[in-house]
Order: structure tokens, then sequence, then C-alpha cells
């Protein structure tokens, strides 16, 4: 599913999309990390959201968690991920949405799907409903869901 | 959280698209080029401090989490760019002693054109819940 430079941490792949080939239904390649304690600590930089949820395992556990949990946004950029490395780096992103709705904890592998909604050839632009999934105690948690990505094609 | 912030515009920040942070997100998100999408929450942290530190919103951060996040483009982000950041309260609900605060934030390019308009949704957790 992946390309030959699928990077081992970050997951992406370098999949080259056709957009002539798309149709309602295509499913993008699912895109898995594990997220680590260095991952969250280069994000709180990076990204400038230095909340102690993502840093302090005692300010985590007094909010209900057993540790550090990752931003919503890592989640969110590991979604825009999955989009970025099936459109390929030269398609626009026009929109681009979210719903958080189960925390990620260290250690976790996360998986960021998607599936194609529309599609209009006189702007070759796709909608895509886009997800994150990972797996714990048995059951699937939704990380994300109801994501959206309108994606516009070179 | 006070309902009656709802509307309150904050004072317009400038944000520089750093290459260096470009870089580092590009780095975490396996992405060889351009800016990734994401990277425009940084530009909203440019903002956050003066909507968290305002007494007549009365958030308490340590109990807020993040419920949704809706980004429109109206083209990527250019590194070294430096975009002008206006950030408005849109709505604010009081239900059940949870507090839900939707925030927009426009961006600006140097000409005064939109760039990206982001919308978060926080919620503010009832104490003990």
């Amino acid at each position: 599913m992946h390309g030959a430079l699928e990077d081992d941490r970050t997951g992406a792949g370098r999949v080259t999309t056709s957009f002539d080939h798309l149709a309602p239904g295509s499913e993008l390649p699912p895109l898995a990390r594990v997220v680590t304690r260095e991952d969250v600590a280069a994000y709180a930089e990076a990204g400038g959201d230095h909340n102690p949820l993502h840093r302090d395992d005692d300010v985590a556990r007094a909010a209900g968690f057993p540790g550090i949990i990752a931003h919503g946004m890592f989640t969110m950029g590991h979604m825009a991920a999955g989009v970025v490395s099936w459109a390929g780096e030269e398609a626009t992103i026009e929109r681009l949405s979210a719903q958080f709705r189960a925390p990620v904890f260290m250690g976790d592998e996360i998986v960021a799907g998607g599936r194609v909604r529309s599609v209009d050839p006189a702007t070759r632009t796709a909608v895509v409903e886009t997800w994150v999934t990972l797996q714990r105690d048995g059951k699937t948690e939704w990380p994300i869901r109801k994501g959206e990505a309108v994606v516009r094609f070179a | 959280m006070n309902p009656a912030a709802e509307g309150t515009t904050y004072p317009d920040v400038a944000f520089t698209v750093d290459p260096a942070r470009v870089a580092a997100f590009r780095d975490l998100f396996g992405q060889r080029s351009g800016v990734p999408p994401t990277f425009v929450t940084a530009a909203e942290f440019a903002v956050l401090p003066a909507i968290v530190d305002d007494p007549a919103l009365d958030l308490d951060f340590s109990r807020v989490v993040h419920g949704s996040q809706d980004y429109t483009f109206e083209r990527p982000l250019r590194e070294g760019e430096t975009l002008t950041i206006r950030a408005r309260l849109a709505s604010i609900r009081v239900r059940g002693g949870n507090g839900f605060l939707t925030i927009e934030i426009e961006m600006l390019d140097a000409q005064g054109l939109p760039v990206c308009t982001a919308r978060s949704r926080m919620t503010e957790r009832a104490p003990d819940a």
C-alpha cells in the first residue's frame, strides 16, 4: 500500500494517487504510527502547545488519565499526513476538520484512514471522509471521528 | 466561562511562519516539502494567551479539552511570511456546568488577503466532572 520510501517513524508513505482514477468509495491507504513521548515533546515545541497534560504525568493522572496524552492536534497532524501522503505533496488542502473523541496514550498505535465521498472533475477536487482509530483492550477507539478533507489535486 | 464574553475580539497578533518550526513539523509528520496543513495551529497559539488570560471570559484552561477543529484554506502558508492573526469568540454556551466555546481565528497575509480561517471548539468541563 505504501511506497518504497515509507518512513518507519511517521508511517508516511509515498503513494502517487491519480485523480482520474478516483471515485466515491475509494479508500486511502491506512497510515499507522506508534505515539511516543519524544514525538509529543517535539510536537509541543513545534506547535507551541505547552499544556502540562501533554508533559507531566502527575497532572494527567489528576485529570483521570493513566499518564500524559497526545495533543489532539498531534493526532490531527497524523490524519493530515495520511491525506497528504495519499494525494501527493503537490496537492492543495482546501479544508480540514476533525472531531476529537478519545484520548491517545503513549505507546498507542494510531491509524489514520479515509474514504472519498465525492469528486469534482471540473475543479480536480475530492471530498474525503477521514478518521483516526486505535485498538485498546480489544476495542476500537476513535481519537478522531467525522474528520473531513477537501483536496485539490495538482 | 462567562457567556457575556461572546463576540469579544482580540488585538491583532503578528505571526511569522518560521522555517525552523515548519521543518520540525515536516519531520514529525513525514512531509518532504511545503508547510504541513496543521502547522496553522502554531499561529492559533500566538493569540491563545490573550483568550486564556482574559478576565472577562474567565476560562479555567486546566479543565479545557479540545472538542473539534476546522480549517479552511484560501491558499497554503508560505515559509517566512508574516500573518496577521485575529481572534473572536464566536459562540459561548454553558450547559450543565460545562462551557462550550467556539473561537474563530482569521489569518491574513501582508496584503490583507485571507489565508486561513480556523474554528476551534473547546469544552470547559465542569469541576469534579
